[in-house]
């Protein structure tokens, strides 16, 4: 009945010893083996571990890709105008046993604040050696590799490696967007203006073609008219010369009787006849000479 | 820090501390005298398990839990413990089998090592063993850019140009790798972020303003894509970039007045150009009327005027072919008839200048005065 009765609180002793010799590292973490203090066992892969209960700590660090985000940082590059420039890194701890050295009990917080006095110094070194056009327009990724590269030699240190660096905002600083908001302003104004200008110029140089047109159109056709009346009293005038042209004492006579009709039209015209002419010659006498 | 063993461990604890229970049940039932001894050796083992532990785990609530059970305690019999393995069966199959929706995929892990991906239906997992995690993969997940997300700037970009675009878009994404997705991105939400605002800002700075508020928008948005893409496959990290919303790039706010007025601009000038070729139709319309009417008074006058000549040419002949039957007669009567019509219509004086011997109409001078006399008669 003593063995059974121990029995119970023996294996449950068991069990928590057991229990305590072993730790399970995921996929999502790397461990260390401390005993007092001392690293004695790097556990990279995941799996099943074992370690003496009691004397011996596990320490286990974050494997996946971690994050640093820097501030704002004011640089200068080459030609003297500032930039406002914010930079990420994504980095990992590749070598637990380094970074335990280097950042001892700190942890996470200890080494994302050298790794971020780091990545400013490099950004700044990279960024000041070139001309501000370099970094605002012409492709980044030079630029970016150079900054991990830098980075990633002085981090290799911590045990971290940096995977990536790159740059999010390179702006003109805040002074400097007044202006320019200004030039964009003063090229749009360009623009409208020269838009108003051009459609006046287009109007006017329409308008005026429009204008020659009429005056060529009118007098184009005063041309044909001109033309017209001449055939038209050329016609006339061979019309006539083909019938008086047939006898013309006589048409002296008719014709001019004709005018003396037309010409001594209405009650304005007084004329003083002498009884000689030949229209009186029975005025007198019955018989004329 | 130390010792704090995340996942299966905490529940093993405090699965011990359920046998721990049981066992606690069992034994007052069985020998009374001897329960002290067992006491004190449980009270050793929960004082030993604290050292181990740190004192961190709860070990000894449930310690004390077994010492409550004693006085009471339900007696031992096959029948309990029947019922206590088949409730602690019941648990432990609620904690393995799990199940696996059609939009989820499940992450299995073997004592931490990734083993298998599960797949929809029912799964199992033998707990503390195998641990599991299950991932919503097909479900789109959004994250949005330049909506104000940091401060009203968060959307300024500087362009190639050196002009300033406000930008908004919106990348959509899911997971196509749920181990890779949990195993390697420490937090992907911000790291998605990250990575679109930095691909973003690098092809905007490639380009030009007036591309970018326009015509290039469908290729920038293709780029971007990519370039998102591209950048996540080399962290590894099971995530598909499933589209690029490219929502909005205006001129920022401060200018965007200057903006309108270059459209407005441009209506202007469409406005002037249509308004002069109004004018133009109008006036050119106005000139071949004018030009027609001229045409056709030209052609009335030839018309008129050829007539007229025809008509007194054929009246003369037609007079001159009688006239040539009957010359003296002919003259005579058509003399006699046009003096007729002529002295009838006018006022005549006839005055004989025989009766005065040469001196003529003279006295009779001015004739002025004579009408006037004449008039004054009638």
């Amino acid at each position: 009945m003593r063995k059974s009765t121990l029995i119970l609180p023996i294996a449950f002793v068991a069990v928590i010893v057991a229990l305590s010799s072993v730790f399970v590292v995921t996929e999502k973490e790397k461990a260390l083996v401390l005993q007092f203090g001392k690293v004695v066992a790097v556990k990279e892969d995941p799996g099943l571990a074992f370690k003496i209960p009691l004397i011996q700590e596990v320490v286990k660090y974050d494997d996946r890709i971690l994050s640093l985000d820097t501030p704002e940082l004011q640089i200068t590059p080459l030609d003297d105008r500032r930039l406002v420039v914010d930079a990420f890194a994504r980095y990992r701890i590749t070598d637990v046993n380094k970074f335990r050295q280097a950042v001892g009990a700190g942890g996470i917080r200890t080494a994302q604040s050298r790794l971020d006095s780091i990545l400013r110094a490099q950004t700044r070194e990279v960024l000041g050696s070139v001309n501000s056009n370099d970094i605002l327009s012409v492709d980044r990724a030079a630029l970016m590799k150079k900054i991990r590269d830098g980075a990633a030699a002085k981090a290799r240190s911590l045990g971290v490696t940096i995977i990536d660096v790159r740059l999010k905002r390179t702006d003109l600083p805040p002074e400097n967007l007044k202006a320019t908001f200004g030039r964009m302003r003063a090229e749009r104004q360009r623009e409208a203006t020269d838009e108003r200008a051009r459609g006046a110029e287009a109007a006017q140089r329409v308008r005026a073609q429009a204008d020659r047109t009429v005056v060529e159109l009118v007098s184009d056709a005063k041309r044909q008219a001109e033309i017209i009346r001449g055939e038209a009293d050329a016609k006339r005038n061979a019309i006539f010369a083909k019938a008086y042209g047939e006898d013309q004492e006589f048409f002296q006579f008719y014709r001019s009787l004709s005018a003396y009709r037309n010409s001594l039209k209405g009650n304005n015209s007084t004329m003083v006849l002498s009884p000689d002419s030949e229209f009186f010659n029975y005025l007198k006498t019955a018989t004329p000479e | 820090m130390a010792g704090n063993n995340g996942g299966p461990w905490g529940g093993g604890g405090n699965n011990g501390g359920d046998d721990n229970r049981g066992g606690g049940g069992k034994r007052p039932g069985q020998d009374g005298p001897q329960i002290p001894e067992l006491e004190e050796i449980v009270k050793k083992g929960q004082e030993q398990l604290r050292v181990l532990m740190g004192g961190g785990r709860g070990r000894g609530g449930n310690g004390s839990g077994g010492q409550g059970g004693q006085p009471g305690g339900p007696a031992l019999t096959k029948g309990t413990i029947g019922l206590g393995l088949l409730a602690a069966a019941v648990v432990w199959s609620f904690a393995s089998f799990y199940t696996v929706k059609p939009e989820e995929q499940s992450v299995e892990l073997f004592l931490g090592k990734y083993s298998q991906t599960g797949n929809p239906g029912l799964n199992f997992a033998p707990w503390p063993v195998v641990s599991k995690e299950v991932v919503i993969v097909t479900r789109e997940r959004t994250v949005d850019i330049g909506v104000g997300n940091r401060g009203g700037d968060a959307g300024l970009m500087l362009t190639g140009d050196e002009n300033i675009v406000d930008i908004d878009f919106q990348v959509v994404w899911n997971i196509n790798d749920p181990a890779k997705f949990l195993f390697t991105l420490e937090n992907p939400d911000l790291t998605i972020q990250a990575v679109s605002e930095s691909a973003m800002r690098e092809i905007i700075a490639q380009s030009n303003l007036a591309p970018i508020l326009n015509r290039d928008r469908g290729a920038i948005a293709s780029k971007l894509q990519e370039l998102i893409q591209f950048t996540l496959d080399s962290y590894d990290s099971g995530i598909n970039i499933v589209r690029v919303n490219f929502d909005r790039a205006d001129p920022p706010k401060e200018v965007i007045a200057a903006f309108l007025d270059v459209q407005a601009a441009e209506q202007e000038r469409d406005q002037l150009e249509k308004e002069a070729d109004a004018y133009a139709n109008k006036k050119q319309a106005e000139a071949r009327g004018q030009s027609a009417q001229i045409l056709q008074v030209a052609e009335g006058y030839r018309a008129r005027v050829v007539n007229e000549a025809e008509g007194e040419a054929s009246r003369f002949t037609a007079v001159l072919s009688e006239y040539q039957k009957a010359p003296d007669v002919t003259r005579q009567r058509l003399y006699l008839e046009t003096m007729e019509e002529v002295l009838g219509n006018v006022d005549k004086i006839i005055l004989d200048s025989n009766t005065q011997g040469g001196q003529g109409v003279v006295p009779y001078l001015p004739l002025n005065e004579l009408r006037r006399n004449s008039g004054g008669n009638n």
